[in-house]
């Protein structure tokens, strides 16, 4: 039977390598990764300048402190499991234990991982400010990664107990030991890191253990825990490809709901489907907001002139092309097909809908410009070059790419 | 009487070549409940998928109040309402939002929209859930959502595919007693169903279908003289008809 489980867990850890690197690798294609290898050489650059005029009094402690304590406690497990387990593996649950363990192992060996990379990263921060020797930073990290196995371990039994405020007050008592431990650490107090490492050992020989003895694994918690780390990786995914398996995530956002609210007009349903789908559904108005707030920021950034024009193009044609995925958001839904309504009507809710949102987003950018004391020649081609895209964009650009979605 | 719905040598399926139906006829008129039923499998939800216009008929027709789909696809639409047999929700709205896109779907004015809601929603226990969002919903609470936006329309023609599954017992109640009323109104209504009981209690015909050919079809009277049992329960017959007529 353990052979049974492990057999398993490999199929189904090869199976999610499979997906992540069919992924990475869209990613990769899709030039992001030059942009962020352009980030990574110009942050560093800057990220040395800023070091040098760094004053000796920074709270560089605190700063690792706090780093590390994110990423020590946070501490998901990857499961691996799926849905249907729930039926099928629930009867050989005592032997899950072997299945469990490689998930240990494999979640240790991912999460310590990151943790070296994070430890390399603030490595000079660490040189300037805690010690010059890289042997202690060797040790430091070698710590850190043990503390990390403590954390897996613990938060593991934490799974098990079955109420989300027992477990978050568990969550309080590793924040806690974590916190002292690396301030301990980060001061070089070494003697009392080794009794912080007996306190570990108590705390999980005499509180963790007794929860696993007295708790069962919690099934439904747990799928419900790897289902939202699949989902994690998803919705990176879909920042640049289209992820079937993405399930959407509804947010009521009560305090928008006096934009949501739609008259009662007979006759056009979808108007007001697609206006509260794009203010509850998990993204269209993150990317709506995120994509306004860059635009503004690199107005300002830039100095005024042809650049501007340019700008305030390159952001419409941006919000518009990833609003596009609303039209399609409900998909598969047969009521679309069984309203007593003309086909047209839908696209022409959803046209109206875009044309809006990338109205609003140009008044925003102007009222920017004039607050800017852009002048007012720029301004006015602002206004005639992007009144003149949105209705292209709205009506033939949306068209050509929405005509064979059903 | 006259007929509202009429399926006429109905063949069709998923592919062109292995038709799911067979040559099926019959019709819905007003005022009477048709029960459907068949094994799993018998070609129910494809009958239904037909009479929705979702699937285009290899042969043969359906036709509502004299017009076919293709001939007036809005029109032959706005006659009937769908209860789906597994519920389908918008996530992104609450069930008023639900009801109120039904009824701006079926171009009803808000005075009528607002008279009729309020009854049902009583009715079946949904009127302190109106800004609940599908997410909080049980199994029986999403089929509830169905049906209130189908008989919200008011429609002609109704139907309803295996509705008691996961309904409490008081909106079993409910329902049947709102089937009642409509059926008493001057609708037809075209409800597939496993619970046998129920329907020979509620249905005034059956249609019994099997392997996508209707094998019987007609009131329980008819039924049973079909069968030589006079007091046989629809039970009885749906065994006999679904083993190949025999004893």
């Amino acid at each position: 039977m353990i052979e049974v489980v492990e057999q398993l867990w490999k199929k189904r850890r090869d199976h999610y390598l499979t997906i992540a690197l069919k992924y990475f690798r869209l990613i990769g294609n899709s030039g992001f990764m030059l942009s962020l290898y352009i980030l990574f050489v110009t942050g560093s650059f800057y990220y040395a300048q800023i070091l040098k005029q760094l004053p000796d009094q920074f709270p560089a402690v605190w700063v690792l402190l706090v780093v590390f304590l994110y990423l020590l406690t946070r501490s998901p497990f990857r499961t691996f499991l799926q849905s249907g387990d729930l039926v099928f593996l629930l009867p050989i649950e005592p032997y899950m234990k072997a299945y469990f363990k490689k998930s240990f192992y494999y979640t240790f060996l991912i999460q310590a991982f990151s943790i070296t990379l994070v430890t390399l990263a603030l490595g000079p921060l660490y040189s300037r400010f805690i010690s010059l020797r890289t042997s202690d930073l060797i040790i430091t990290l070698l710590l850190l990664i043990v503390v990390k196995g403590w954390n897996i371990r613990t938060s593991w039994e934490e799974q098990r107990l079955p109420y989300e405020v027992t477990r978050r007050s568990y969550r309080g008592i590793r924040i806690c030991v974590n916190g002292v431990f690396l301030y301990l650490l980060f001061e070089k107090a070494y003697v009392f890191v080794i009794a912080m490492f007996a306190v570990m050992y108590v705390l999980h020989q005499f509180v963790y253990k007794r929860i696993q003895r007295e708790y069962s694994i919690k099934w439904e918690h747990l799928i419900h825990l790897e289902n939202r780390a699949m989902m994690k990786l998803y919705r990176i995914a879909n920042l640049f490809t289209d992820v079937p398996q993405l399930s959407q995530k509804v947010r009521p956002r009560k305090w928008l709901s006096f934009l949501a609210h739609a008259k009662f007009a007979p006759r056009r349903p979808f108007h007001g489907l697609y206006r509260k789908t794009f203010i509850r559904s998990n993204d269209y108005l993150g990317i709506y907001v995120r994509l306004t707030l860059i635009g503004l920021l690199f107005l300002w950034w830039i100095p005024s002139g042809w650049w501007h024009v340019a700008l305030l193009l390159l952001f419409t044609h941006a919000t518009g092309v990833q609003l596009l995925p609303l039209f399609k958001h409900h998909k598969g839904n047969v009521w679309f097909e069984l309203y007593p309504l003309q086909k047209d009507s839908r696209f022409q809710a959803f046209k109206g809908l875009l044309q809006t949102l990338l109205s609003v987003q140009l008044c925003i950018f102007l009222l920017f410009l004039i607050i800017l004391q852009e002048k007012w020649s720029f301004i006015l081609l602002c206004i005639v070059g992007a009144v003149l895209f949105i209705l292209y964009f709205v009506n033939f650009y949306t068209k050509s790419k929405l005509r064979d979605v059903k | 009487m006259k007929n509202i719905l009429e399926v006429t040598n109905l063949t069709g399926g998923y592919t062109y070549d292995r038709p799911v139906l067979h040559d099926v006829s019959f019709s819905v008129r007003a005022r009477e409940v048709i029960g459907l039923i068949g094994l799993n499998g018998a070609g129910k939800s494809t009958t239904i998928k037909h009479i929705l216009g979702l699937m285009e008929p290899v042969k043969g027709k359906t036709v509502i109040h004299g017009t076919t789909f293709k001939e007036a696809p809005e029109t032959y639409r706005s006659h009937l309402s769908y209860i789906p047999e597994t519920p389908i929700l918008y996530e992104e709205m609450t069930l008023w939002e639900h009801l109120q896109m039904m009824a701006m779907a079926y171009n009803l004015d808000e005075t009528t929209f607002e008279t009729r809601v309020h009854p049902l929603l009583k009715e079946f226990n949904m009127d302190n859930k109106v800004t609940w969002f599908p997410s909080h919903f049980s199994k029986g609470m999403r089929q509830k959502v169905m049906i209130l936006c189908a008989f919200l329309v008011e429609p002609d023609l109704y139907i309803i595919d295996e509705p008691f599954v996961g309904l409490d017992p008081l909106g079993i109640h409910s329902l049947l007693e709102l089937i009642e009323t409509r059926k008493n109104n001057g609708a037809g209504i075209l409800m597939s169903t496993h619970i046998l009981p129920t329907a020979q209690q509620y249905c005034d015909r059956f249609i019994i279908l099997h392997e996508g050919k209707i094998v019987m079809q007609g009131t329980l009277e008819e039924l049973q003289a079909q069968m030589g049992h006079p007091h046989a329960t629809l039970d009885d017959i749906y065994i006999y008809a679904s083993r190949g007529k025999k004893v």
